[in-house]
């Protein structure tokens, strides 16, 4: 009797994680475009960017600087995950030194994987990666929740630990918002995705590309012109 | 009748991952330098990238170049353009200035009349943005393609001048650009993107 009554609650725990797995992906709800004027657009916005090193580094800063206006408004919180003490010092001195009116907070992340790793190599630090950035993102993730807020991302490899402890958190909470990730795929890729970029394909709520014809092949990716 | 500027600066730069000797190599030929005299450019300023600067001064010693007296503050270049020098190319009066790498690298390319670059993205959006016209130079002896690629494609739609570190390509993108207007980069607002982020951020 027990043992059946056992049985039907898992049952039900697990069919609900699974609608909630399917409600978590992007894929199976839309983010049209278009103007909807009822959304109240006021109030202070939280940010999580991510500074990926070197060309990531430098197309992320000119993104937040283009878009200061609502991303760098007065009253933000933004919090800014890095993996080298290099972009970090770019982003205090191009933006946060510019910018008072924001409240910064620094995270630092382990890099998934150097350039040129060994498979093993790459292996071992992809899971140092992937537990020490789930206390960052599990932080990072509370302090958002319930206001309004974006995490944006444009690789490399880290950013895919950072969305995907987004989205299980997102998933195993089953109170918590959406994550508002949105990916920006970097200038370079003309032809074809990078390997983040067909990851975050699946996970981003909003996949961008800054070349058209990449959304020939990619339904889902938008295309703005050139954001950086 | 022609009027000359008083100082057209030509800005040759490398980027900040690895170095690009072919490129400096090529640039610092006298032939090349003489066109570039020749065409009104009275300074020109190369960041040749980590590791090249005994190279670099070789090269210019080389070619009977004399150390002179650097018409750019060091507040301009940077206070962190390490291996800085300066030297003059007598018999054009060009002044050459070089330095490894410096964090001020948008705020030179603004002094700069041109600019010749690798093809990084980072290297032609610094140059684009500030509204330079544009050379860029690929380095077709990276591994990685979407230099090539990414050079194409903005040479396609008129944004830049594109060629390999060659004489005499280098040399015919010079002459376009004394000839020749480019198309105007596309600014990076978007307000249909600005729209989009806040429908996602405050729904």
């Amino acid at each position: 009797m027990n043992i059946e009554l056992l049985c039907v609650v898992l049952l039900v725990v697990y069919v609900v994680y699974i609608v909630r797995l399917i409600w978590v992906l992007p894929f199976f709800r839309s983010y049209g475009s278009g103007n909807d004027e009822s959304i109240d657009r006021r109030g202070p916005l939280n940010v999580f960017v991510f500074l990926g090193s070197g060309g990531h580094t430098g197309e992320m800063l000119r993104l937040v600087e283009n878009y200061k206006k609502m991303v760098l408004a007065k009253g933000n919180t933004v919090y800014v995950g890095y993996s080298d003490e290099k972009s970090r010092i770019q982003f205090i001195q191009q933006v946060a030194s510019e910018n008072e009116g924001c409240r910064f907070e620094y995270r630092r992340l382990k890099k998934a994987r150097e350039v040129n790793a060994g498979l093993f190599t790459s292996l071992v630090s992809v899971l140092q990666t992937l537990v020490q950035s789930l206390a960052v993102i599990f932080k990072v993730s509370r302090a958002m929740s319930g206001k309004p807020h974006l995490v944006l991302l444009n690789g490399p490899g880290t950013c895919c630990v950072i969305a995907i402890w987004f989205k299980v958190i997102e998933w195993l909470n089953l109170f918590q918002p959406s994550s508002n990730i949105v990916y920006v795929e970097s200038l370079a890729r003309i032809t074809s995705l990078s390997l983040t970029g067909k990851l975050l394909y699946w996970i981003a709520d909003l996949f961008i590309v800054q070349w058209e014809e990449l959304c020939l092949t990619h339904p889902r990716a938008k295309y703005y012109g050139v954001l950086v | 009748m022609m009027v000359v500027m008083a100082s057209k600066t030509v800005l040759v730069t490398c980027g900040a991952t690895v170095a690009f000797p072919r490129l400096v190599d090529v640039v610092l030929r006298k032939k090349l330098l003489e066109r570039l005299s020749d065409a009104g450019f009275r300074r020109l300023i190369v960041q040749y990238g980590k590791g090249y600067e005994t190279e670099f001064e070789k090269r210019l010693d080389a070619m009977g170049c004399v150390p002179t007296q650097c018409s750019l503050d060091d507040s301009v270049l940077g206070t962190t353009a390490t291996g800085s020098c300066c030297r003059s190319f007598v018999p054009k009066g060009l002044e050459i200035v070089g330095f490894e790498y410096s964090s001020k690298v948008q705020d030179i390319v603004r002094i700069a009349d041109l600019v010749i670059s690798h093809a990084g993205t980072g290297s032609i959006l610094d140059a684009l943005r500030a509204g330079r016209p544009l050379i860029v130079c690929v380095n077709d002896e990276l591994m990685d393609n979407h230099q090539q690629q990414i050079a194409d494609r903005f040479e396609e739609k008129g944004y830049v001048w594109a060629c390999k570190p060659r004489e005499s390509e280098i040399a015919e993108c010079l002459s376009r650009s004394q000839s020749e207007t480019l198309v105007q980069f596309p600014q990076a607002y978007s307000a249909q993107f600005e729209n989009d982020l806040s429908r996602l951020a405050f729904k």
